[in-house]
């Protein structure tokens, strides 16, 4: 499951519960850093890969969402797991609700904490995968020349050729000559292909003709 | 006449006090008193001159202005002065004496009665009596020698200037001295005696008493008849002193009132039967006789004031001493304390009733030291002997608390006192004490401890309702490490690739974080646990340490930030460590809340310690909203509280475990927030020999 590239980050203000943490973490295979505020996680440098950050609920300094606005920042894809010494419903609600991955009471079952990092890892993964995808499909509707893109935005809409020929006051053949080349720039051969290349571009579709 | 209204002597002047305001009466009263007084005493006077001698040999009229004047307030003397001059001037031109003789008469005879009455006024405090030994003598010196020593000097002289009568200067001099010396001891006391309480003191005395009374006037009577009248003038003259038994008996029993009143009765006796030739005072010439007399006379009476106003004043030193016995055994009684004395010289000892019943000893039961201690608790024996001793090789006294073990199985708390009296030798023989009985008071102090050690529980328990969930989270924390540990431990283990310095660290971590756990949970326990322990010397500075990792998660829930300024080498108080835990963690958990409004960022608390003078002076200080401004002591008061859910409990419990200790609580206003402190006295080294 695990993979070098994934990394694991322990914040507690605990020396003691830092070390159990990165031995458990270790044994079960990840690499794992541990730091004892949020502050202190925060100069370490952005770690591309997946991530997941396991933190104190209660904790000097930085926490809550000063802490969640300072993560999003940064732009890297942490998933986090909250710990701690009681678990009040509204504490953990707020951690849920704040996008959290799971919120542990301690001491927790080591289990159940390696089994919410693993998901928390693969809540990343999906993170970057996505995040990929979105980048290399924009790549693709960046080729296109202004009009392609025009003539895209239609086709998602499921127009055909004539009725975008009518909204671009053009002739039906030129239509399909962009048509034709829209899909040979995005790679793809199906009309379905094509509507979910642009979705995950973020390509919007054109007005609806009134 | 409203000066009159003033205080004067004894029963006559009491009577003079009340119904200021009034038209006073009491005056005229009195001048009308010493009018008819004064006549009468002259023509007394005239009718016991001795024929054809022309002085009297006893002439009562200064007398009794003097006696007026000693019992009148000095303001009205004036008053009785003017009403003696025509009750003088009556009785003399009534006896053909020619007017200017009448009135230098007057003045001679004011005069004398002035000396003494002021001599006697000035040196003997209001009201006078002759019931003390002292005021009899100043009385005899001044009414009965120094006044008509003086007074008889202008009197011979007016005689003389006036060519009245044949006799010379010094004659007439010597005649008025006796006759008038003879006067003042026999009328004087007794009209001062009996008018001022004589009435009232005729009525608390019982029937016997007038029995006796009757049966010595009765005796008196007889034998002056029989000495005066019967015995023939050539008789031997011992027989003179057959009243004198009389005399004491009416001295030693009816005290100065008696001896005055039976001096009168001798005097009137021996110069009645001079005067119409009976007795053995009318033998020689007129003036001899009179002479004889007068000197009798004096002889007798002066003794017999005296001897009267010792016993008198004996029988009051014994009254006033029976009454101080009478009041300390009262107070003994109703303070239930033991009085005891032990006479070592006399081999004697006496116990108060009720000590003897605390004591539980029978009631004729000789006491010794040996006896007391056998009744004491046999913990507290030997520091008991040993207090007793220091005391008698010191000459100290002792005073020392302890049990009595009675033979009934009671225990009972006493604090004894005592003292040993030494001799003109300066050896020990005596052993006085007295011990109070404080079992009630003990048993109520330490009602009123375990009360106050309750509310402390209580308070201390609540406190940690309150911590619960940080508590819980701070013993969470080497759980989970543990946790942690073991279950990476376990996976190593599973993965075949144990490193053996890694398990090493691993277990040791373990290790110490179940210490940490025991320890988090030892330190809950002793603070919630009831008893607080003893008092022993700590180190505040340790005590704050532990509070603080109590409150550690609190406070970081509360981002709270606590900065310390601990004394290095703070001297040890002798203090309750748990009591003092607890005072810290309310002021803290106060300054807490206190805080709870500010932002974050000011949410700041500082503790310090440091010393000054003999004491240590712990100080907690938060940065919020401060005391109340109108009542800054209020927050000291019970049940008042500026939290919603707060007992208002907390500072009082403080200030009570501080004062406990020995110590001062306070509270003021810093320029953003509030300061607790409290001061803690220097633990001293333990004294030898703790009594119980």
């Amino acid at each position: 499951m695990s993979s070098a590239r994934e990394l694991v980050c322990a914040v507690d203000d605990d020396p003691s519960v830092r070390r159990g943490l990165r031995r458990l973490f270790k044994s079960a295979g990840f690499a794992a850093e541990t730091f004892a505020s949020a502050e202190d996680y925060l100069t370490r440098e952005i770690f591309q890969g997946p991530i997941c950050l396991v933190l104190d609920v209660r904790m000097p300094g930085l926490k809550g969402p000063g802490l969640q606005e300072a993560l999003e920042k940064r732009g890297a894809c942490e998933q986090i797991v909250f710990l701690t010494g009681h678990g009040d419903v509204p504490t953990a609600t707020r951690a849920m609700k704040k996008g959290a991955v799971d919120f542990l009471i301690k001491p927790f079952d080591s289990g159940e904490l390696i089994e919410a990092v693993n998901r928390a890892l693969g809540r990343s993964k999906e993170q970057l995968r996505k995040r990929e995808q979105r980048r290399e499909a924009r790549g693709r509707v960046d080729r296109l020349t202004p009009r392609e893109f025009e003539v895209l935005r239609f086709v998602v809409m499921g127009l055909l050729n004539k009725q975008i020929a009518a909204e671009l006051h053009t002739a039906e053949k030129t239509i399909k000559v962009h048509r034709g080349r829209v899909m040979q720039k995005l790679g793809v051969t199906s009309v379905a292909d094509l509507v979910r290349i642009s979705q995950r571009a973020g390509v919007s579709p054109a007005r609806n003709p009134a | 006449m409203r000066a009159i209204a003033q205080p004067l002597s004894g029963g006559m002047s009491s009577r003079w006090e009340s119904e200021q305001g009034r038209l006073d009466y009491r005056p005229f009263f009195a001048a009308l008193v010493v009018f008819a007084a004064y006549y009468l005493g002259a023509k007394i006077g005239f009718a016991l001159t001795l024929r054809p001698h022309p002085v009297s040999v006893l002439w009562p009229p200064n007398s009794i202005l003097l006696a007026a004047l000693l019992l009148a307030p000095v303001r009205i003397w004036w008053v009785l002065l003017l009403a003696a001059f025509p009750a003088h001037l009556t009785a003399e031109l009534e006896s053909h004496v020619p007017p200017t003789m009448v009135f230098c008469w007057f003045i001679s005879n004011s005069c004398e009665a002035l000396i003494s009455a002021s001599c006697i006024r000035y040196l003997i405090d209001r009201p006078v009596r002759f019931d003390r030994l002292r005021n009899v003598g100043i009385f005899c010196f001044f009414a009965a020698f120094l006044g008509p020593f003086l007074s008889s000097f202008l009197d011979a002289a007016f005689v003389v200037l006036n060519h009245w009568g044949h006799d010379n200067y010094w004659e007439i001099w010597r005649i008025r001295f006796t006759s008038n010396a003879l006067a003042a001891l026999t009328l004087t006391p007794l009209i001062v005696m009996w008018s001022a309480e004589g009435i009232a003191w005729l009525g608390k005395i019982r029937r016997p008493r007038f029995l006796e009374a009757g049966l010595l006037l009765l005796g008196l009577l007889s034998v002056n008849t029989i000495v005066f009248y019967k015995l023939a003038p050539t008789a031997d003259s011992t027989l003179l002193y057959l009243p004198l038994p009389f005399l004491i008996w009416a001295a030693v029993r009816f005290g100065s009132r008696g001896a005055s009143a039976a001096i009168c009765t001798l005097t009137f006796l021996a110069i009645w039967s001079a005067g119409h030739g009976y007795g053995p005072f009318s033998t020689r010439s007129a003036e001899e006789n009179a002479l004889s007399i007068q000197m009798f006379l004096i002889v007798m009476s002066v003794p017999l004031l005296l001897l009267a106003a010792v016993i008198e004043e004996r029988g009051k030193g014994e009254i006033t001493l029976r009454e101080r016995e009478e009041r300390i055994s009262l107070a003994a009684e109703s303070a239930d304390l033991a009085f005891w004395t032990i006479d070592f010289e006399r081999k004697e000892s006496w116990m108060s009733d009720n000590g003897r019943a605390i004591f539980s000893f029978d009631r004729d039961q000789p006491l010794s030291r040996e006896l007391f201690l056998s009744r004491v608790h046999p913990e507290d024996r030997i520091a008991m002997d040993e207090a007793i001793e220091r005391a008698r090789a010191a000459s100290q006294t002792f005073e020392i608390e302890y049990r009595l073990l009675r033979p009934d199985g009671e225990t009972r708390w006493l604090i004894s006192r005592g003292r040993y009296l030494r001799n003109d030798r300066g050896e020990v023989s005596e052993l006085i004490g007295v011990a109070i009985d404080i079992t009630a008071q003990f048993k109520a102090d330490l009602q009123l401890q375990l009360q106050r050690e309750e509310m402390a529980h209580m308070s201390r328990v609540s406190s940690m309702g309150e911590l619960a969930a940080s508590l819980a989270h701070e013993l969470n924390q080497p759980l989970s490490a543990i946790a942690s540990n073991a279950a990476a431990g376990r996976r190593f283990l599973a993965q075949n690739s144990p490193e053996l310095e890694m398990f090493d660290e691993l277990l040791a971590d373990v290790a110490a974080d179940a210490r940490r756990a025991g320890d988090i949970i030892h330190g809950i326990h002793n603070f919630v646990r009831k008893s607080e322990g003893t008092r022993r010397p700590v180190n505040l500075n340790g005590i704050i340490r532990e509070v603080l990792r109590l409150l550690h998660s609190d406070l970081l829930g509360r981002a709270t930030s606590v900065e310390t300024q601990l004394a290095p080498n703070l001297p040890m108080v002798d203090a309750n460590p748990v009591n003092l835990q607890q005072v810290l963690l309310n002021l803290l958990m106060n300054s807490i809340e206190a805080m709870q409004s500010k932002p974050a960022a000011k949410r700041r608390i500082l503790i310090s310690t440091r010393c000054e003078a003999n004491s240590v002076v712990t100080s907690v200080r938060d940065y919020g909203g401060g005391l109340p401004k109108d009542n800054p002591d209020k927050i000291f008061t019970h049940f008042y509280s500026t939290k919603p859910d707060g007992m208002g409990m907390g500072l009082t419990i403080v200030r009570s475990i501080v004062e406990a200790h020995g110590g001062k609580l306070g509270a003021e206003n810093a320029d953003e927030g509030a300061r607790f402190f409290f001061s803690l006295p220097v633990a001293t080294k333990k004294e030898t020999g703790e009594v119980a």
